[in-house]
């Protein structure tokens, strides 16, 4: 035996079908049921369940076995009837008829279902008819007994032809049959559903873990992938320098003198290994960015001053492209919270990036101004958003030009390594991919966020926004 | 199957396949319709609200062999729509054999063959193969237009193991053929691996003749089984 109960199987409830009487039937609403037939007919019914208990009756019992039973030779006397109504055991077809002593009637019939007994209906006690009066020898069953009162118990037993009798057996099967198997379709419906549901579930569960194989699987790759990454950019930067260091020592004619030719010819190769060099540079500070390796150092820092230097250091650039390069910003704006040497790295990406895609004659803007940010709710560091208050000041700076712009749809794309909205190889911009990547991790590092919006009439907006002071309860 | 020595009973479940609306609902009110009140109870369908079945059609029917020994088949459909799949897994398992219902007409040929597939997936799943379950095909809705012919079937049957039966369902013609058929090869199947001719002294020819008699079919067992197609290497003999 099972110590806990389980949903049934299938097969328990359709190949075995050993049920009890209470599985498939309301006591209740059956005992309704019993009563409706007990006004229709006029005689009493039990229902025993398999094994005798008595599941479900229309009534009172019969007032004379009532009388009889409180004394002690009336007991006696019907008891022999007891005995023989609890353990008749009719056929599937047809019912037992039984007379008692005392001169009442019964039918049993069985109470079966699929040609499994779940138990039996007991009808009476009831007089046929030509029943006459009481039988003689019952008056004189106990010294104790009162022939009016026996009289008066007498006269209250239901009067039923047989006819009757055999119209309600039938009836009654007829009703029972229907109501048990509607009993057991109910039964294996509910079943069913549950089993179903479960199987669904396996099912599902099944399916959910072999996609979670298949996503730390591909995790490990990525892990591998940025490994590998590092490694190969580490161990291309060691030749690289010699390349550089060698030309540049024969630029400065150390080994003896070049023609201008051949000067021309190293300075090419100093200024592609310099550029080389850059790329490698990228790819590790990206990798050291993936892998939560790189350190940053934070400090109150104004911003200004940097937005600046970046503006002096690619006036160059942008002159021999006829792009217009400037930046601005109220004096009194806010420090912000961060590592300069990599906001600088951020801002000057992006400028870079923005005079790359800036036609001649066109604009490209820096502009730094203070903004309050409302608190995702996700961003839930440490106790209640409420006590934090909801706006957090954080500096914006916009790096805005006037060239290509970028569509909707790429907008959150071009933050991803490699990725460039014109992958074609004829495309007319060059460029690795990476420095977006590189500026959208650092701004992640910061507890900041960049976004693109349009610019009008035209052209992008690169929009960076790092917070002024450190995230935390204490403001 | 389950097997009740005192009582001396044994019970087989039996299993209609097939794609959605090829007809194993209707080859169960035919048998239903076939047979004797005293061989069968209320046939019990799970429905929905359409008309096609949910979870499954359950169809009670019981004989007897001479010996006493009272067979109780339970034969059930699966809902044939494809995204019942994990009802049908449940409804298959413990299945002692299976007919499969396909609808004879051609445009239902990649139908038949997927619902074929599942049921082979769905087997698997429950550790058991096409092979080791017996099993009984048939080609019903013969009336309809464009049906695949009976020669190309015939050929097609020939190369296979398995008893093929052409049946119209709506007419009750060639359902208890298969039925009869598919218990036969389940007998069979049943007898090799637990033996219960020699057990019980059981009496093979007598309980097939309580079957076709109660089933109102008054061919012989041998008729019956032989307007199979194919398949024929399937099966020993039927036995005397």
């Amino acid at each position: 035996m099972k110590s806990t109960p389980s949903p049934r199987s299938l097969d328990e409830l359709t190949l075995d079908t050993r049920f009890s009487i209470q599985e498939l039937i309301s006591r209740e609403s059956f005992e309704d049921l019993l009563g409706s037939l007990r006004q229709l007919f006029g005689v009493s019914l039990r229902v025993f369940a398999k094994g005798g208990a008595l599941f479900a009756e229309s009534g009172p019992g019969s007032p004379l076995q009532t009388y009889l039973g409180s004394l002690p030779g009336g007991r006696r006397a019907v008891r022999e009837t007891v005995e023989t109504v609890k353990s008749a055991e009719p056929e599937a077809k047809g019912a037992i008829r039984l007379s008692c002593a005392t001169g009442e009637r019964y039918a049993v019939i069985a109470l079966q279902y699929d040609g499994r007994s779940l138990g039996r209906t007991v009808i009476g006690p009831y007089l046929d008819l030509q029943d006459g009066a009481c039988p003689e020898g019952l008056s004189k069953c106990d010294p104790l007994l009162v022939p009016d009162r026996l009289n008066e118990a007498w006269s209250a037993i239901p009067k039923c032809s047989e006819s009757s009798i055999a119209r309600l057996v039938e009836h009654l099967k007829c009703v029972l049959d229907l109501i048990l198997f509607s009993g057991h379709r109910a039964l294996l419906a509910s079943n069913m559903h549950l089993a179903s549901v479960q199987e669904s579930y396996r099912e599902l569960s099944e399916k959910s873990a072999t996609l979670q194989n298949a996503y730390e699987r591909l995790k490990e790759l990525d892990r591998l992938k940025s490994n590998f990454l590092a490694t190969v950019s580490h161990e291309l930067r060691t030749p690289l320098t010699s390349i550089i260091g060698y030309s540049e020592m024969l630029v400065a004619g150390i080994a003896g003198d070049l023609n201008e030719e051949q000067r021309d010819f190293i300075a090419t190769i100093h200024e592609k290994g310099e550029q080389l060099l850059e790329l490698i540079k990228g790819l590790l500070d990206l990798t050291k960015l993936e892998s939560g390796t790189l350190n940053l150092h934070k400090l109150d820092i104004p911003v200004l001053p940097i937005l600046k230097d970046i503006v002096h250091t690619l006036t160059p650039t942008a002159r021999n492209k006829g792009v217009i390069l400037s930046a601005t910003g109220d004096a009194g704006i806010p420090t912000l919270w961060g590592d300069a040497a990599r906001l600088r790295q951020v801002f000057l990406n992006l400028t870079e990036n923005a005079i790359k895609f800036t036609p001649s004659a066109g604009h490209v803007t820096l502009s730094a101004q203070i903004t309050h940010v409302a608190l995702a709710s996700d961003e839930d560091e440490g106790p209640a958003i409420v006590l934090r208050g909801v706006k957090r000041p954080m500096i914006e700076v916009r790096v805005a030009d006037s060239g290509i712009g970028i569509p909707e749809g790429e907008r959150a794309r071009v933050f991803d390594a490699f990725y460039q909205v014109d992958s074609s190889s004829t495309r007319e911009q060059g460029g690795t991919g990476l420095g977006l990547s590189i500026v959208k991790r650092l701004v992640d590092a910061h507890d900041g966020t960049v976004h693109i919006e349009e610019n009008s009439p035209r052209g992008a907006v690169f929009v960076v926004r790092i917070p002024c002071k450190r995230l935390s309860f204490m403001g | 199957m389950q097997l009740d020595f005192t009582a001396r009973e044994l019970t087989i479940k039996l299993v209609y396949y097939g794609p959605a609306l090829s007809g194993k609902t209707t080859n169960l009110q035919a048998l239903h319709e076939a047979s004797v009140p005293e061989a069968t109870g209320r046939l019990m369908t799970l429905e929905t609200r359409d008309d096609r079945t949910l979870f499954f059609d359950l169809l009670p029917l019981t004989f007897s062999s001479a010996k006493g020994l009272s067979v109780r088949l339970k034969v059930f459909t699966v809902p044939g729509q494809v995204i019942h799949s994990s009802t049908r897994r449940l409804v298959l398992q413990g299945a002692d054999g299976v007919a499969f219902i396909a609808d004879s007409r051609e445009g239902e040929t990649e139908h038949n063959a997927e619902s074929y597939r599942d049921l082979r997936e769905n087997l698997k799943q429950n550790g058991l193969t096409t092979k080791q379950l017996p099993l009984v095909l048939q080609f019903n809705k013969r009336d309809m237009p464009n049906v695949r012919t009976e020669a190309e079937l015939a050929d097609m049957a020939a190369q296979g193991r398995e008893p093929v039966y052409l049946a119209t369902a709506t007419k009750g013609l060639g359902v208890v053929e298969t039925f009869v058929g598919l218990l036969h090869l389940t007998w069979q199947t049943l007898d090799v691996k637990h033996g219960f001719i020699e057990k019980f002294g059981f009496d093979t020819s007598a309980f097939f003749a309580d079957v076709l008699g109660k089933l109102n079919h008054p061919a012989s067992l041998t008729d019956v089984l032989n307007i199979r197609v194919g398949g024929y290497g399937a099966r020993r003999e039927v036995m005397p």
